[in-house]
Formats: C-alpha cells, structure tokens, sequence
C-alpha cells in the first residue's frame, strides 16, 4: 500500500469517500452530450459532446475566451449549465454543485493557488478533512501523514512550514498534492505549470502520471504545446466556445493543433482604414520595467500597433510603465522627439497619453458611481471654475460622450455597476474622450463586449486615426490585433520577440511565437 | 461576468434623488422625535432645552462631518475624540502661556493639520491601516495630553474665550453657528468641488481614479487633514465651554461621531456619503440623549437606544440601496 493510499485511509475515519464505481480503464468516465451554458444571450460554451475515458490524461487546448474556463467550472459545479447533460459512469447527473463534484471525485488544481497562505503545508492538506480524535484536532498525526505524503511524491516540502513562505510553484505542487490525496476519480488541472520552474514541472509531470497509474483520469489545460505532446493521450480542441475536434495524440501534430485553435473566418466586425502614416508621436528605447524588458516601439499618427501575447507576457505592464504607473527602470522614452521622464499618471496625461486599462472593473471604473462622474474624472480640473465645478458644463460634457458613444442608459445618474460589459467600456472610453489624447493605449477593449459593441469600438479607432491620433492595442485575442494592427509586436515573457507588417505573417507563425514553441 | 448585469433602466434608480428622499427621512424622524418629546414632557419645548441641545449636538455633528469625508474614502478615523481632548489641553496650555487668543486658536488648529497630516503620511508611506495608525494615536495623544498637564487640567482665565460658548447670536446659541460655519463650506468642498468628487472616487476605486490622473495620495491627505482639524476645533469650543483643557475629555466622542456619520446614509465600505445626513444623525443622537435625561429614563438605557437605533437605521438603508440595484 503506498503512502498515498494510506494518507486517504487516515482522512477517511468516519468522514464520506467519494462513492467509487469502478469504470474499467479506457471506458467512458464522465461523459458531456450537447452540454451549453449561456450568459444572457451570450454563448460561453456553445453545445459540445466530449468523452472523457477512464484512466487516460485528456488535454485540452484553446485561446483565451474560446471556452475552458467555462467547461472547468461546469464539470467543478461552479455554474449550471444551461442545457444538455452529464454521464458520470454511465448515469446521468446534475453536477451542479462543488460539494456534488467532489463527493463524486471531481477535483481541480487552479493556477491562481486558492488555499489559506497563513496555515501550515499540513493544515491546507487537511483542511476540511481535518484528522479528530473526541473533537480535538490530531495536529502531529496530520503533519506526520502530510510528510509522509509529500515525501512519497518526492516533492521534498516540509509539511510543518506556513504556506506563505513558499514559492508559488512549490504552493501549486501543494494544491496538487492535496487533491491526490481526496479519493479523487477525475482531476483537472487549470494550466497548472504557469507559475513553476522547470524542475518543479517536472515533479508535477512525474506526480501526474503516477496518478494515472492508479486509475485517475487527468484533464490538463495548458498552453503550452509541448506539455500537452508530452503528457496527454488525447486532445481536444476549443475555439470560440465550440468543440471543434478531439484527437489522439499520436494522431495529430502541433501545426494541426494550432490550426484548429485558429481556424476561423475574418468576419465583418474588423474594420479597417489605412492612413497615411504621420509623424512620430511615441518612441521607447530598450525600455523597462516590472515585468517587461528592453522593450523598443515607435507609434506614428494615424496608426494602430498592435501588442499580442499571452496573459502575463508583459504587453499590459508595458502599457502601465509607459503611462507612468510603474516607473521604467532603464531605457528612454521619447514624445514628438523630445526625450521625457514619465514619472506618474499625471504627466503621462498632461503629455496626451490616454489608458483605457485591462480590467474595467479592478482599474477602469469608480462602478458604485455615476456614469457621469466616471466620464468627467479625468477633466475635473477643466470643468472648474474658481473654487467650485461648473455644474452645467459637468452634465453637458457627459451627456455628450453618452449620446455619441450611445451608451444605453436613462440617466447619466445610473451607477456604472448597472451597465453591461459593453457599455462599461464605452464609458471608459468616453472618459478618455473627453480628456483627448494624442496616443490612446486600449487593453484588452473587447473582453466580454458583444460582438456589436465590438464593432462599434472597432469603428471608434478610425476616427481617432483620423484625427490625428495613434493607438497601441492590446489584445490576447490573435484575430482582433491581427486585422486591425498596422504593426503587430509579439511579447513572450515580458520581451518583444517579433515584429510584423500588416498582416505580413501568418496566424500560425505570430502563434507560435507568442507560445514560444 | 459583463452579460449578467444587463441594464435595466427602471430598476436602476438615479442616486441623486435617492440620497435627497433618505434626507427628507432622517429630517421626518428628528421632527417626529421632537413633536413626540413635546407632548410627552412639558420641558422640551423650552427655549433654555432647546439650546441644550443644540449645544449638546453640535460638537458631535462638526466631528461627525470631519469623519464622514474620512468615511467616503473608505477609511476611518479613530483618533477624533483623543485629538478633543489632547487640543482642548493645548489651547489651554498656550493661553496660560500668556500666548494672545487669536494665536492660541490658530496654532491649536495647526496641531489639528498636523495630526491629520501624521495620520496620511501612516497610510501613505508606511502602509499602515487607517484603523491602526488612528486607534495609535488615540492612545498616544490622550498619553502626551496627560504628560503635558501632569495628569491635571489646566484652567483657562481668558473670559472671552469661555464666554464665547455661553453666548447667543440672534437667538441661536454660538455653538450652533458653529456647525453653521463648518457645515456651509463642507458642503461647498464634498458636493461642489472637484476635491469632492475626488473622495468618493478614492473611496469607490483608488486604482482607477489613480489611473484617471486624481492625486490619490494628495486626496487621502486632504480627508485625514480635515477630520483632524474639525477635530481640533470642537477641542477649542469643548475647551470654552468647560473652561479647563484636560486630556481625558470627549471619551468615546469617536464612536459617537462615526455613528452620526453611519446614521447619516454614510456607507463604511466608502464612496457613500453627504454633509446634511451626519449633521442629521448628530442631531437625533442628541435628541435621543436630551430626551432620555427628561423623561427620566436611566442613563444606561440611552446607550442601548442608540446602539439598536444604528442597527435599524443601517438596516433599512441596506435593504433600500439592495432594492435599488
């Protein structure tokens, strides 16, 4: 008996186990028919029939927003779906429940680690399943099986140290081994190495395949192609929350994997007018900063330049260095040609640089506030008279940016919190509006924005352009950068690797070099 | 997450008319609590009780008002009632000093400025909780206060000083007016000026208001600076109407403050607030107390009054902003 298994013995006095029902391997274990979950009239995951096979390690692949998260939080119980059903063993079941999920087996190791950083390594491994003898807590017995456990995985962590003072791979590999501990049939892991060393992914890698072993079917998300070559047996593509494709993974290669990730028509929402290039409005030189180094971009009037990479690739922090956020540790920005030192927001804005950021709700908007004063923030200043603000031209000034941004709402006394995604992003815009700017930076300006809305926005930046503006859009959504950009610069871990023309390389290759394949 | 909070203009109820209905109801319940204590005692309509009360409730409403722009950007200043105490101490010690009044008053306000600046620069540069670094210097500044009398108090001889709080203008006791005075300019400053409408944007989201150019440091600087100098001042009208500057004074003032702050529509969580609803909930507080001392009702029973008031008032305000969404 391994240690694992006696580990699961120990949690198991008097507690439930997951009610096993043995699935010969190869058999179908969780089975989803036509499963669809809508927001609204949004379709997050259109109807998709997957198989899941006892004991196999099934990955599944997709582009930000092509629907992943959202099929890990339906088979977790996180949300309902909508329509459609789930075969678990051969029956049909509700699933929606976290407490269902588990009780059935169903864990998932996230990427962000969710578990207390203030309790012991033991204490989270236990946590819930807590080991009581007559109501008391056996601490030493819990700790004792806790290394006994991590050391059984060889993933050489004390069991006794606080969370906290360590890694956030060595925390992942924590999490992971808490869930293989829980009488777990069927584990997810969300993108798990995003966060770990080399030789921590290879101490997840060897503890995954180990689980296998024991007749635990795997799901893996990631990213990264050559994990999911690595590891899986088979392979299921999403884009554009619809199923495209499973494939075995002898079956298939990394270009047929991209181009199903991809592979979809240019539609009509990507409008685009070419200008005639201006002058040069914005230069950095081997600029950097938290999170983003030796970065080396120019910005002409009347010019999109799109940034495309991975979350966390640095495109956003170079958007808040360049915007006086996070102040540039080296290089040199110049504005119009003259050499500046963006020491904060203000001089950024006073310069006529303008941040619509990359999460409306976190950066871009005061949502338990009026429309009115969200748009007006950035002109304050402007709009006072004396000691006092001009009430007059305060109402004008934002009922202007409603009517032309047709931001659909009665009043703009209605908090920012009632609006949808896509007018929440209009009122960003609309601040900035009002401000004017000579070089707009837009983040991610089409996250959870229907796709008229998106057309709208898109639209918006012609007239910008042609006013005599520039803009650096950022995205994690390859097509929208890659029709709009006159010039597309990749990041990969906080450096620009590549640089195109309008629409100079193909989908694959910016792809590939965002990956880093 | 944006498809699910689909707009819906009716339900979405415009905030400007609803913070003036809450008024009109805090003014309903202060005018019923005294139609009320009219016909249950014979004593309140009297012109002697009336300035009673207005005396009483006017050193809570202007420390009520300086909490209240520390409220709306989701901090909380402790240290109001201490700052009392310690400046009521100060005014005293300067004028015993022989230091001509007009100097005194204006360097006891400069003592306010300065604490309020201590607390910003706590929160700012050293990261400190606003309810720490107060709750720190509501101990301390009560320890220095002492120190500096020696555990006594000081009296104070200057008979303009003391007989200002005793005086009446068209009326109106003088403290009231001082309400007047600080009232008229806050709301000039939280309502009218864009220093106001950057509170609440500090209150209500501090990176996002960052990112909109507003000086976030320079805003929480401005409220920790204003609580602490209308502290100050009620520490100058305490220390006139009792004659003596002693460091124990105005013992929990703070929590009295916060209260008529809270009962006044201001939200803990921030970017909630006025200047009318404090001033409001000041004034029943005093009401309540005025009363209970008329009717008789043991002292003890105000406390538990007040506290169940705060609950069912704070109650009914969370159910109305709930139905509200």
């Amino acid at each position: 008996m391994t240690e694992l298994q006696e580990a699961r013995d120990i949690r198991t006095e008097g507690l439930h186990v997951a009610t096993r029902h043995p699935v010969p391997k190869g058999e179908p274990i969780l089975e989803l028919r036509a499963l669809q979950k809508k927001y609204g009239a949004v379709e997050a995951l259109k109807p998709a029939s997957l198989t899941f096979l006892s004991g196999e390690i099934h990955a599944i692949v997709g582009e930000n927003g092509a629907g992943k998260s959202t099929l890990i939080k339906l088979l977790t119980g996180v949300i309902k779906r909508t329509s459609g059903e789930i075969f678990w063993c051969g029956k049909p079941v509700q699933l929606d429940t976290p407490h269902e999920a588990i009780e059935r087996g169903i864990n998932a190791v996230h990427q962000e680690v969710v578990l207390c950083a203030h309790l012991t390594v033991a204490a989270n491994m236990f946590l819930g399943d807590e080991i009581n003898r007559n109501g008391l807590m056996r601490k030493r017995a819990m700790t004792d099986a806790a290394q006994r456990v991590l050391d059984d995985l060889g993933f050489n962590l004390p069991a006794a140290a606080v969370l906290g003072s360590l890694t956030i791979g060595q925390q992942q590999l924590v999490a992971t081994a808490r869930a293989a501990m829980r009488g777990t049939q069927f584990l997810i892991f969300d993108e798990p190495t995003a966060y770990l060393t080399r030789q921590e992914s290879a101490q997840l890698f060897r503890l995954i395949r180990r689980l296998q072993a024991e007749g635990v079917t795997i799901v893996y998300i990631s990213h990264r192609m050559e994990e999911v070559f690595e590891l899986a047996d088979r392979v299921s593509v999403l884009r554009d929350g619809t199923h495209v494709g499973t494939r075995k993974i002898g079956e298939t290669n990394e270009a047929e994997l991209i181009a199903l990730m991809i592979n979809r028509t240019i539609e009509q929402i990507y409008h685009k007018e070419h200008f005639p290039p201006g002058e040069v409005i914005v230069e950095t030189r081997d600029l950097s900063g938290p999170g983003f180094q030796d970065v080396s971009l120019t910005v002409h009037a009347g010019e999109i330049v799109g940034l495309y990479g991975l979350i966390g690739a640095g495109r956003s922090e170079f958007a808040l260095g360049l915007y006086g956020r996070h102040r540039p540790s080296a290089g040199e920005v110049y504005w119009q040609g003259r050499k500046v030192d963006i020491a904060s927001e203000r001089v950024a804005m006073d310069l006529g640089i303008a941040l619509a950021p990359e999460s409306r709700r976190d950066q871009g908007l005061c949502l338990n506030l009026p429309i009115g004063l969200n748009i007006n923030l950035p002109v304050f200043s402007r709009l006072t008279r004396g000691f006092t603000i001009n009430g007059q031209q305060e109402r004008e000034n934002a009922d202007r940016q409603i009517r032309d941004l047709k931001i659909k709402t009665p009043s703009r006394r209605v908090l920012a919190s009632a609006m949808s995604g896509g007018n929440q992003q209009k009122i960003v815009i609309g601040k900035w509006l009002s401000h004017g700017a000579k070089l707009f930076i837009f983040d991610e300006p089409t996250v959870g924005v229907d796709v008229g809305t998106k057309a709208e926005i898109y639209r918006l930046f012609a007239r910008l352009l042609e006013n005599g503006a520039g803009i650096i859009l950022i995205s994690s959504y390859l097509p929208e950068v890659y029709e709009l950009a006159d010039r597309l610069h990749v990041f990969r871990r906080g450096r620009l690797v590549a640089s195109h023309d309008y629409r100079a390389a193909s989908h694959e290759e910016v792809l590939t070099q965002a990956i880093g394949v | 997450m944006s498809a699910e909070t689909v707009e819906s203009g009716a339900s979405a109820a415009p905030r400007k008319g609803v913070s003036i209905l809450f008024g009109l109801t805090l003014l309903g319940l202060l005018l019923f609590l005294w139609l009320l204590l009219g016909f249950a005692t014979n004593s309140f309509w009297t012109p002697n009780n009336i300035s009673n009360l207005l005396r009483q409730g006017a050193m809570t409403a202007i420390l009520a008002v300086g909490q209240t722009f520390v409220i709306i950007t989701a901090g909380i200043d402790l240290s109001v009632g201490a700052v009392v105490g310690f400046t009521s101490v100060i005014v005293a010690w300067l004028l015993a000093a022989g230091v001509p009044l007009w100097a005194a008053i204006l360097l006891t306000l400069a003592f306010g400025v300065l604490i309020g600046a201590f607390h910003a620069f706590g929160i700012v540069r050293m990261g400190l909780p606003p309810f720490i670094i107060t709750l720190a210097t509501l101990t301390s500044l009560r320890g220095i206060g002492l120190l500096i009398t020696n555990g006594s108090t000081i009296s104070i001889t200057n008979e303009a000083f003391t007989n200002f709080s005793r005086a009446d203008f068209l009326g109106v006791p003088s403290l009231f007016w001082m309400v007047i005075v600080v009232a008229i300019p806050a709301y000039v400053f939280l309502h009218l000026s864009r220093f106001g409408r950057y509170l609440f944007a500090v209150g209500s989201n501090s990176e996002a208001a960052r990112l909109s150019g507003v000086n976030v440091h320079r805003t929480i600087y401005l409220a920790y600076i204003l609580s602490s100098t209308c502290a100050a001042f009620v520490g100058l009208l305490l220390a006139s109407r009792i004659g003596i500057g002693n460091a124990t004074q105005a013992e929990g003032w703070e929590l009295q403050a916060i209260a008529s702050s809270v009962i006044g529509g201001t939200s803990l969580f921030g970017a909630v607030g006025s200047v009318h609803g404090p001033l409001l909930g000041a004034f029943i507080l005093a009401t309540i107390n005025n009363g209970a001392n008329l009717l008789n009702v043991n002292s003890f029973w105000q406390r538990i009054i007040t506290g169940v008031l705060i609950i069912v008032i704070v109650y009914f305000d969370q159910l109305r902003r709930r139905s509200a969404r």
